[in-house]
């Protein structure tokens, strides 16, 4: 018994091994997957040699079929080139890099975000454009400035945009409400305007969109007193009850019927332009940056009209800034530098590419690609480029660049603004909850 | 194992003509009562059936709205409340099928690839510890056996962390071999389980026999136990399946390339890249991803019923 | 016989009650070795080795693009003041506390009405399954945020009714119970469990019960539910484990925040956001381990009580 045993004992063996080797195997055949960027290998040096880089960037549908164009007309270009898009909304957009970049799985160009640029570069995940291949010699000096940390260049602004109120003059119209000065208006004046608005037309038609879900705009507000949202020390540099105002307003509206009730309000922030109340011709006036004009307007089906927004002069400044609209940033971990860096190029300085774009990401950095395409812009962009150039004498500085760190704000806000639109935390309790919040992050 | 698990009817006692008699009287009483009430009978029967029917639509009810919307057109969803459509638009399917970066059906086989992996792995390296535990002898064998029940109820994510580090620096992340691997180590311990219950109800005079023929314990367990195991292997292959196509957890952690991504990840994207804004062909993706699991469960019903119903018996 | 059973028995050195054979074979150490290499391999490197890991971690900062530093208890001390990790359990023990027994109740409240023998008991018991296989699914996730949605099915059967709807989904004070609604409508599984326990007890109690005149709601209350508890019990343990362990439906129903206002941040979401969103890894690690004692406390719990509880008649 016990020899067959042992002579049996080595054939088991050799059977479970075989087994496991061709489970083995059939799992090596699964480990596909493209080869795009990530792996830390060596830079090719080839520059025809077959190349696939990957390109994240967030957005709505008007985006990224605009943006699926230009990637097509640079990889007729550039035929040894593949670009493969990487895009989800701007929601999910930071929580699915962050996971990326814990993977080792960056992509080659990645869209940045002035609250997220310093976090990343200070992580060493991007890498300085001014080693790359990159002409910026037409882009504004100080364009380049709000993306250079400590003498290094992590990102180009792509363009220039301004938080402002997009208002339908028809909906105004309909429910018989003036279109208000909107170099005079007052925050009470919003208030009332929108409660006009929504008493005139039953509710059929609210008069503006809850704006208390993103920062920018209390950060116009602080400004336009005197404060800001971060200081020069990389902390907040606000006092909690401006903050509390700013709720207050909303919950004024909200409770005079001025804007949607709460649920409401939280499916349709859900949603970007496409699903916002002005894109629906349920709402007279959203607050948006400039370069959403066009994706609202082909929402809404009506031509739309950019506001300043209120209080400009209420209080002793202005509060609006051009602000960079988004980065064109490298990973520092791309195994195709090069590429990607003739990709940022391609998109800043190609007044081909620009044309394609036009000002879907703000006004175009280049100032010759700006000049050019100026009058290629559809109605929506020149609307937003004449915007942007009244305001060019009554715009006096820029904010700060947000520390590091920043980034969280998004989602205090978002979360800090449903508590009290719900009635669960008071205004004042929730700004003093945010500052709390805020500094322990940017800390 | 057929029928081990459900206990006989035990024989009345013949000692006691009490219980005898009574019983006897309680037969006879009730044929008259069923020949005298047999229509508040059927009634009652038949109401039960009503309720019963009643209550199964209730409870499938989100179901067939889900199928019957993803065939309707996007616009009509939300004002139309009959389940019938009245318009019927396919190109929902076509639409979502070709919404992501790629067709859905590349998502689809992702899963696919896992599926089948975890399949190996969990047929072949659970039938092995299970007969290790089932039918081996060696030191120590109730104290691992321990060890294997309790990593049972062990939550995944505090292993999760770790585990996502080690892949990380292995090189892993991005491929399916954190998700494959794992189940090729036997660590789906309920499965190991489920076959041990099992193959201590197979006799071991056929193990004996083959012993007495010469066999080794590689030979019994591939020509006796795993034959005789096909039940135990259906259910942990359906199971397998079930979970593994579910599972968004592990594959929310480990696949980030959105080349890579499989079904419910992708379904997740979609909803989130369209907001609230395309729900038919959003549903007309979530029927089509639940579509294999809906199948398995048409074919394969008598293995998950009994499969859940042996775990749960004393 | 179940895990927890087995678990019991062996907890319990002492009579085993078995007379088993002596085993005919000693020292299968090599074979057994062979048999269970894969397995004891997932042990150690999938399941043992993160788990140390992971308590080493638990007690560092660690954000996996760079090393991991020693903070020694700054992490637990961190989750002492972290009010939406209070807020996380607040959340994730409501949904326990309320889903679990109601579905539990459902599960056992059909199992009851669908009697043995009975026409169509096999067709029921598939549509009463149905729910619970897919509800685990992204898709049934996305359909119920539709469903609960503002301009969701269920505001259109209300309207219907006449009566005003709101926004179940995205208001904090009812997010939470779409959830639980959730988790009951998958009360399938442990129905069957129920079914296959029912059909233990044996007929002759509930005959000799009304011949001694007993009603219905007697018999149930002194046959089937003290014959009933170690299937209750087997249910309870595992739902609540389970149930703690939710993840995939507050994660698509929230779109990953855990929303609104973190009315369905369940613990493993918030876990998932700190480890993998912010990638505070070390406090995430924390986190886990928090949940495996949390865990481990709600089963020893369940299991004393069970002492007072559970009838066994072995």
């Amino acid at each position: 018994m016990r020899t067959h045993r042992t002579r049996r004992g080595p054939r088991a063996v050799g059977l479970t091994a075989g087994l496991l080797a061709a489970a083995l195997a059939l799992t090596a055949c699964a480990q596909g997957g493209a080869d795009t960027g990530g792996d830390a290998g060596t830079a090719t040096t080839d520059p025809d040699e077959p190349v696939t880089i990957r390109w994240s960037w967030w957005g709505s549908d008007t985006r990224h079929t605009l943006t699926q164009e230009v990637i097509d007309l640079f990889e007729e270009k550039n035929p040894n080139i593949t670009v493969v898009p990487d895009y989800t909304d701007w929601g999910s957009y930071f929580d699915k890099l962050s996971v990326s970049v814990a993977g080792g799985d960056v992509p080659d160009v990645i869209t940045q975000e002035e609250r997220y640029l310093a976090d990343y570069a200070s992580k060493g995940v991007l890498e300085d454009l001014s080693q790359l291949d990159i002409d910026t010699s037409k882009i504004d000096a100080n364009i380049l400035q709000s993306g250079t940390i400590d003498e290094a260049l992590y990102g180009i602004a792509t363009g220039v945009n301004v938080y402002s109120v997009v208002a339908d003059p028809q909906a105004f119209a309909d429910a018989g409400v003036e279109m208000p000065d909107d170099t005079t208006w007052t925050w009470e004046d919003y208030v009332e305007t929108a409660n006009a608005i929504s008493a005139a037309t039953g509710g059929a038609v609210y008069g503006a969109q809850d704006y208390g879900f993103n920062e920018p705009g209390f950060s116009i507000l602080a400004r336009q007193n005197g404060q800001s949202l971060y200081d020069e020390n990389g902390e907040v540099g606000f006092e909690p009850e401006l903050l509390a105002q700013w709720w207050q307003h909303s919950l004024d509206m909200q409770a005079s019927g001025g804007q949607p009730d709460a649920p409401k309000t939280i499916e349709v922030d859900a949603g970007g332009p496409e699903q916002s109340l002005v894109g629906t011709n349920t709402g007279a006036m959203a607050w948006f940056w400039s370069n959403q004009l066009t994706a609202l307007s082909n929402a809404s089906g009506r031509p739309l009209q950019l506001l300043r927004v209120p209080g400009e002069s209420q209080f002793d400044r202005t509060g609006m800034y051009f602000k960079p609209a988004m980065y064109y940033s490298v990973s520092s971990r791309s195994s195709h530098p090069e590429a990607a860096a003739k990709l940022v190029d391609f998109l800043l300085n190609d007044p081909e590419a620009g044309a394609i774009l036009l000002s879907d990401r703000g006004l175009p950095a280049n100032t010759d690609v700006r000049a050019a395409v100026t009058d290629k812009f559809a109605e929506t962009d020149k609307q937003a480029a004449e915007f942007l150039t009244s305001l060019e004498d009554e715009i006096v500085d820029g904010p700060v660049v947000p520390p590091a760190g920043a980034g969280q704000a998004t989602e205090i806000t978002k979360r800090l603004n449903a508590e009290v639109l719900f009635g669960r935390l008071t205004p004042q309790q929730a700004a003093e909850q945010f500052v709390q919040e805020v500094t322990a992050a940017i800390s | 194992m057929t029928e081990v698990h459900v206990r006989t009817e035990p024989q009345l006692p013949v000692h006691d003509d009490d219980l005898a008699a009574r019983t006897t009287a309680l037969a006879a009483r009730s044929t008259d009562r069923h020949q005298r009430s047999r229509w508040p009978q059927r009634l009652r029967s038949f109401g039960k059936h009503l309720g019963l029917v009643a209550l199964a639509v209730m409870m499938i009810y989100p179901l067939i709205w889900l199928l019957s919307s993803s065939i309707k057109p996007s616009e009509t969803i939300f004002r139309d409340v009959s389940t019938i459509p009245t318009q019927i638009d396919m190109s929902n399917y076509t639409e979502g099928w070709n919404a992501l970066l790629h067709p859905f059906g590349h998502y689809m086989m992702n899963s696919a690839i896992v599926v089948l992996g975890s399949l190996v792995g969990n047929l072949i390296a659970c039938s092995m510890a299970a007969y290790a535990f089932a039918r081996l002898e060696f030191r120590g064998r109730r104290v691992w056996f321990a060890i294997m029940l309790m990593s049972i109820m062990l939550p995944i994510h505090v292993v999760i962390v770790p585990q996502y580090v080690l892949f990380s620096q292995l090189g892993w992340i991005n491929t399916f071999l954190p998700l494959i691997v794992p189940k090729l180590l036997a660590t789906d311990a309920f499965f190991v389980f489920l076959m041990v219950q099992f193959f201590r109800g197979i006799p071991r005079e056929l193990d004996e026999a083959a012993r007495l023929d010469g066999c080794g314990h590689g030979r019994i367990y591939l020509r006796i136990m795993m034959p005789l195991a096909m039940p135990a292997l259906a259910t942990t292959a359906i199971f397998t399946f079930i979970w593994t196509w579910n599972d968004f957890f592990s594959q929310l952690i480990f696949l980030t390339n959105p080349d890579m991504y499989t079904a419910p990840i992708a379904l997740r994207t979609f909803i989130d890249a369209t907001g609230q804004s395309s729900w038919g062909p959003m549903f007309a993706m979530s029927i089509v991803s639940i579509l294999p699991i809906f199948l398995v469960f048409l074919f394969g019903q008598k293995y998950l019923v009994k499969g859940i119903a042996t775990t749960g018996i004393k | 016989m179940s895990v927890v059973s087995e678990l019991r028995r062996t907890a319990r050195p002492g009579p085993q009650g078995r007379a088993r054979p002596a085993p005919l074979r000693r020292g299968d150490g090599r074979a057994a070795a062979v048999f269970l290499a894969p397995w004891f391999a997932g042990l150690l490197l999938i399941t043992v080795g993160p788990m140390a890991a992971s308590a080493y971690l638990a007690f560092t900062d660690y954000s996996l693009l760079t090393d991991p530093t020693w903070v020694g208890l700054e992490n637990f001390v961190r989750m002492l003041d972290d009010s939406r990790l209070h807020n996380s359990l607040r959340v994730t023990f409501t949904y326990v506390l309320t889903g679990v027994p109601l579905q539990l109740v459902v599960a056992l409240g059909l199992a009851m009405l669908l009697d043995r023998g009975m026409r169509g008991l096999s067709f029921y018991r598939s549509v009463f399954y149905l729910p619970s296989l897919l509800g685990g699914s992204v898709a049934i996730a996305i359909l119920w945020r539709q469903i609960f949605g503002v301009d969701g099915l269920v505001n259109m059967f209300l309207a219907f009714l006449g009566v005003q709807g709101r926004g179940w989904v995205s208001d904090p004070d009812t997010a939470l119970w779409t959830l639980v609604i959730l988790h009951v409508w998958t009360f399938g599984a442990p129905m069957i469990i129920f079914l296959a326990g029912l059909r233990q007890i044996p007929e002759m109690y509930y005959e000799a019960a009304s011949i001694d005149g007993a009603s219905r709601v007697r018999q149930f209350f002194h046959i089937t539910l003290p014959l009933l508890t170690p299937i209750v019990f087997f249910n309870l343990v595992l739902q609540v484990i389970g149930a703690f362990q939710s993840f995939t439906q507050a994660f698509v129903v929230s779109g990953g925040t855990g929303g609104p206002a973190d009315s369905t941040m369940f613990y493993t979401l918030y876990l998932y956001q700190k480890g993998f969103t912010s990638l505070e890894m070390g406090y995430a690690s924390a986190m886990a381990w928090l949940l495996v004692i949390i865990v481990a406390v709600l089963t020893a719990i369940n299991f004393f009580a069970s002492k007072y509880w559970v009838f066994y008649d072995d």
